[in-house]
Formats: structure tokens, C-alpha cells, sequence
């Protein structure tokens, strides 16, 4: 007994001198350090304080700050300023965005594609997010989602461009159908409406799928049995059980892609058409000539950004809405 | 009846994963097309295309260009990201929600509005269009994707390990780089490998940032508006083929950590 608490007496002594022996034991007990760990950890608020000062600041700055700046901006009537002329404030630039019929149908048109390509890539994902859910097991899932993932590693560009492939011409797609005898010559597939929806549901699929599937990995199996014990068909057991309650990954899966939509720039301007110019392409317009129009376009983006906001919100509400009313 | 529901839906499965995937294998194809004209079928093939690019000492410098600009913008979204999980994650304060919302916001920015946004603070901050803007763009654009992977993670480390290392003396600081750090590592490298892809494969924010020097998705985007060739595939097949190597190699070293630090 007496022995045991002596070997353990001499262990602590033993970890003791080692730690004064290793890198960490030396740097508490430098007193440098030791006078700074004094100062921050004096009172819980100042630890507090230090640990909380820079990520505010940091989000301040860095993410609020160029939200800000951008407003400010397009109240302006010139930015960057010219050296000796006087900075106005002005609603000019939000009225220019009515008064033009060229400003304001791309504006509408970009968030109706947005919403109805949004609405495809439910309907298409859906059913993938079920089968990957429900019908395979648990052990294969990772391995089918996986094969799902790797080509959303790949860029923006670079599918776009592998769209373009695939629908041109002398695309992948018009030659089978002209080996199938289908069609005589090319149908143009590119520059429409219809290849713009391809390619931006082929970049936004994925934003889809995740939150489909964590929704429905979610939900319990037994409560479609139960459901179908009680007597309900397939379809109803879907309308009925599966369907409300994954509404939260419904609902979380269409803002993000409804949003990721909206800011395209690249693809609508490599696979769209003069009949398809999207607002992103408006306002990058005003970027591309000389300064002076960047209170018009940081107008446009304003607008664009609280109008994606506003939709988004009305959208949730309505879907939380839906789901309170089914579960009653 | 459930048999025949399993089929369909395994069927709509491959289809997607035929239509996710056939694309790109049609765009690497072209890029071993002997001619110059894209389109179907390819009658002859040619690895002409790749030894050009191998041989283009302008496409070297943007790949190497692309990759500084993701590593920087990388170090720096994991250090402040990680800064601001640790701040959030379990705490209740006053205002915490506000800056939540603030650290998510620059993920929720449509593209386009989100370049614009930094284009006009980058002027107002006196930072030129180059390198330099491109990476703080970046940088900042994928903090929050680095803040919520840390969060995720951090929620799940016991909170009796750092009162155990606090009785016996830690200081906060060394607890954390003794206790906190090493158990965030798997969360930080998953973190650090998709912001790599991320700031990589970016065009919007690039190409409105940039300056004279594309980087890689820039270029590409160039390259295309003055038309269509197989030396764009070539380049893209590479792009491709890179951000797909880490994706799985990342996906692959994550699944084993997580395994390792459950064991």
C-alpha cells in the first residue's frame, strides 16, 4: 500500500520535471507569456472580449463591409469621384431601372428561369435523393453519392463548356438523334432558353440533391410502414407521409439553388442567346466600360440581391407554412 | 408493387448518373480529336493537343497562377474561419445571432452580386484588380464554408477533455492548441481541400477581380468566346482532371480520419 503511494509520489515528481522539460511546460512557464495569460485571462469578459474582437470586426468589414459599400454606391451620382467634382446623393440610378424596358425584362426573366429551372432540378433530384435514401443500403450509400459528387468538383467553365459540347450542332446529342433517323438536320439546341435550363440545372443539381437526401436519410422507414398498415396506397403514403416531412430539405434545397441561379454570369453568357440576356449580364455591363457607370450597375445588383431576398423569404414562410398545416 | 417502384427509381439513379457524367466524358474525348473543328464523330485522334499545351508556357503560368491564388485564399478563409467556429460554436451571447448571419452571408450572395460587391470595396479599400484582390475575394467568399465545417465538428468534441487539461493547468491558449486544435485537424483538412477546389475552379469573382493574368477558368472563358477548339479541352480536361484527383484523395483521407479519431 505504502509502496504504491510512494511509486505514484515519485511519478508525480517525475511529471512534474518533465514538464518543465517540454515545449509547452517552458512556454507557461515563461514569464512573458505568463504576464500576457494574466492580462487575457484576468476576467472571463475579457477572455471573452479578446476571443470575440477580431471575428467581429472581421465580419463587419469583410462580409457586411462590401454589402454596405454597395448600396452607398448606387445612391451616388458618380463613383469612383473624379478629383474636384462634388459627390451627389441620388435615387437616379434606381429610377433609370424602370424607366427601360431593357433593364427591367431581364430582371423579370432572370428570376422567372431561376424559379422554373429551380422547379426542374427538384423534379429531377427528387426521385435520385429517394432512391439513394430508401432503396440502397446503408453501407453502398456514401459509395453512390460519391460517384455523384465528383463531377460537381469540377469548375463552373469547364461544364459549361461541356454542355456546349454536348448540344451543339455538331453536338453529341444531334448526332444520335440523326443516326436514330429522328430529325434530318441539327436541331439548334444552343443559344435558347432550353440550353441555358441544361446547363444551369447541371451546375446547381448537387445544391439540390444533399439537402433532399439528408431529408429524407432523416426520416424514419417505419412511419411509411405504418402508414401503409393504416392502408395507404403508394401514392398517398408519398403525398401524405414522405413528402410533408421533407419539406425542410424541399424548401432549404430550392433557396440555395434559386440563389445560385440568380448569379450566374458566365453560363448564361456562353450558352444563352440575345433573347435570353439574364440580368447578371446587365449589370456586368456597367462593369466592363469606363467607371462612370458603376453607381448605375451597383444599383442593379442591389436591387437584384434584395428581390432574390425577398422571394426567398415569401418562399420559406409559405413552405413552413405548408408544413405546419399538413402535420396538424 | 415495391419491387417495381425499386427498378424505376434505379433506373432514374443511372440515369442521372449517366447525365452527370456523360458530358464530360463527350468533352474530354474532343480533346484527342485531330482536327481543329469541334463536333461529332471523331474520326481520328491525336495527343497533339496536350503536348501543345504541356509545351505553352502561358498556360503553365496560369495553372501555376490559379494554384497560388487557391492556397493563399485557403490559409487564409481556415485561420479566420476557424477563429470565428470557435467563437460561435456553444456560446450564447448577446448578438450571436447577427454576426451568424453575417459570418453566412458572403455564401448566400448570388454570384454575380457578390463580385460586383467586391469589385466596388476592393476600389474603395485601394486594392488594384491582381493577385492580391482575387485572393482576398477568395479568401472571404469561403470563410463561411470553413466556419460551418468547423462548427459541425467542434460541437463534437467532449467538453470534458478541456476541463480535464484546464484542472491540470492549461492555460486557454495551450488547451486550445493542445486539446481543441488537434481534434478540429480532420474538420480543417476537409475544410481547406474544398476551399483549394472552390477558390480554384472560381470564375466570377476572378474574372472581375482580376487583372491583366487570367487564372485558369478565366482563361478558359477567353479561349471560348473567341471559339471553340480541342486545346480548350485539352486545358479543361487537365482542370478537370486536377480538382477531381483532390476531390477523391480528400474524401477518401477525411472518411479515414473521422474513422480514426471514432476508434
Amino acid at each position: 500500500m505504502s509502496n504504491e503511494a510512494a511509486s505514484r509520489a515519485t511519478q508525480d515528481v517525475d511529471a512534474h520535471t518533465r514538464v518543465g522539460r517540454t515545449f509547452w511546460g517552458r512556454l507557461s512557464n515563461w514569464s512573458p507569456y505568463r504576464a500576457l495569460m494574466g492580462l487575457v485571462t484576468a476576467s472571463p469578459r475579457r477572455q471573452f472580449l479578446i476571443l470575440a474582437i477580431f471575428p467581429l470586426l472581421w465580419v463587419l468589414t469583410q462580409h457586411l463591409g462590401p454589402m454596405l459599400q454597395m448600396v452607398r454606391v448606387s445612391l451616388t451620382d458618380a463613383y469612383p469621384v473624379a478629383p474636384g467634382v462634388e459627390q451627389h446623393f441620388t435615387l437616379d440610378n434606381y429610377a433609370r431601372f424602370f424607366g427601360d424596358q431593357i433593364f427591367w425584362q431581364p430582371f423579370f426573366r432572370t428570376l422567372i428561369f431561376a424559379g422554373g429551372f429551380t422547379f426542374c432540378t427538384l423534379i429531377l433530384t427528387y426521385p435520385v435523393a429517394y432512391f439513394l435514401a430508401r432503396h440502397v443500403s446503408r453501407k453502398n450509400q456514401m459509395l453512390f453519392l460519391l460517384l455523384l459528387l465528383i463531377p460537381f468538383w469540377v469548375g463552373e467553365i469547364v461544364r459549361t463548356y461541356a454542355i456546349m459540347i454536348l448540344l451543339g450542332n455538331t453536338g453529341a446529342l444531334n448526332l444520335v438523334l440523326q443516326s436514330l433517323g429522328l430529325i434530318d438536320r441539327p436541331i439548334p439546341f444552343m443559344y435558347t432558353s432550353f440550353s441555358m435550363g441544361v446547363g444551369i440545372v447541371y451546375l446547381t443539381a448537387l445544391y439540390m440533391l444533399l439537402p433532399l437526401y439528408s431529408a429524407l436519410e432523416k426520416l424514419p422507414r417505419s412511419y411509411n410502414e405504418a402508414a401503409a398498415d393504416l392502408g395507404a396506397g403508394a401514392w398517398t403514403r408519398f403525398r401524405r407521409v414522405t413528402l410533408p416531412l421533407t419539406i425542410e430539405g424541399i424548401s432549404s434545397g430550392c433557396t440555395l439553388v434559386f440563389l445560385i441561379s440568380t448569379g450566374f454570369y458566365a453560363t448564361p453568357v456562353l450558352l444563352g442567346g440575345p433573347s435570353t440576356t439574364t440580368f447578371a449580364e446587365t449589370i456586368a455591363g456597367f462593369f466592363h466600360v469606363a467607371g462612370d457607370e458603376w453607381p448605375t450597375g451597383a444599383a442593379f445588383a442591389t436591387i437584384m440581391f434584395f428581390a432574390a431576398l425577398v422571394l426567398t423569404a415569401v418562399f420559406q414562410k409559405l413552405m413552413n407554412a405548408l408544413r405546419k398545416g399538413d402535420t396538424k | 408493387m415495391n419491387r417495381g417502384n425499386r427498378i424505376l427509381l434505379s433506373c432514374v439513379y443511372w440515369a442521372f448518373v449517366l447525365y452527370v457524367f456523360v458530358p464530360l466524358i463527350l468533352m474530354i474525348l474532343m480533346g484527342f480529336k485531330d482536327s481543329k473543328f469541334i463536333g461529332f464523330p471523331i474520326k481520328s485522334w491525336t495527343l497533339d493537343w496536350y503536348t501543345g499545351i504541356f509545351a505553352d508556357a502561358e498556360i503553365l503560368s496560369t495553372l501555376g497562377y490559379s494554384a497560388a491564388i487557391a492556397v493563399l485564399a485557403t490559409l487564409i478563409s481556415v485561420a479566420v474561419g476557424t477563429w470565428i467556429a470557435v467563437l460561435l460554436e456553444g456560446r450564447k451571447f448577446w448578438g450571436r445571432t447577427a454576426i451568424f448571419g453575417m459570418t453566412v452571408l458572403p455564401a448566400l450572395v448570388p454570384g454575380i452580386i457578390s463580385a460586383i460587391a467586391f469589385r466596388i470595396y476592393a476600389r474603395y479599400l485601394g486594392i488594384e484588380p491582381g493577385m492580391g484582390a482575387i485572393v482576398w475575394a477568395h479568401a472571404v467568399h469561403n470563410v463561411p464554408f470553413v466556419v460551418l465545417v468547423v462548427m459541425a465538428r467542434l460541437s463534437t468534441l467532449p467538453k470534458s477533455q478541456l476541463e480535464a487539461a484546464r484542472d491540470l493547468g492549461a492555460d486557454p491558449i495551450i488547451a486550445f492548441l493542445r486539446i481543441t486544435l488537434p481534434y478540429l485537424v480532420p474538420a480543417i483538412l476537409g475544410a481547406s481541400i474544398f476551399c483549394l477546389l472552390l477558390s480554384f475552379d472560381d470564375f466570377v469573382r476572378s474574372f472581375f477581380l482580376g487583372g491583366y493574368e487570367p487564372t485558369l477558368p478565366v482563361l478558359i472563358f477567353a479561349k471560348l468566346k473567341s471559339g471553340m477548339s480541342p486545346e480548350i479541352n485539352a486545358i479543361a480536361t487537365v482542370a478537370l482532371v486536377l480538382t477531381a484527383a483532390i476531390g477523391i484523395w480528400a474524401e477518401r483521407f477525411t472518411r479515414r480520419m473521422n474513422k480514426d479519431t471514432k476508434a
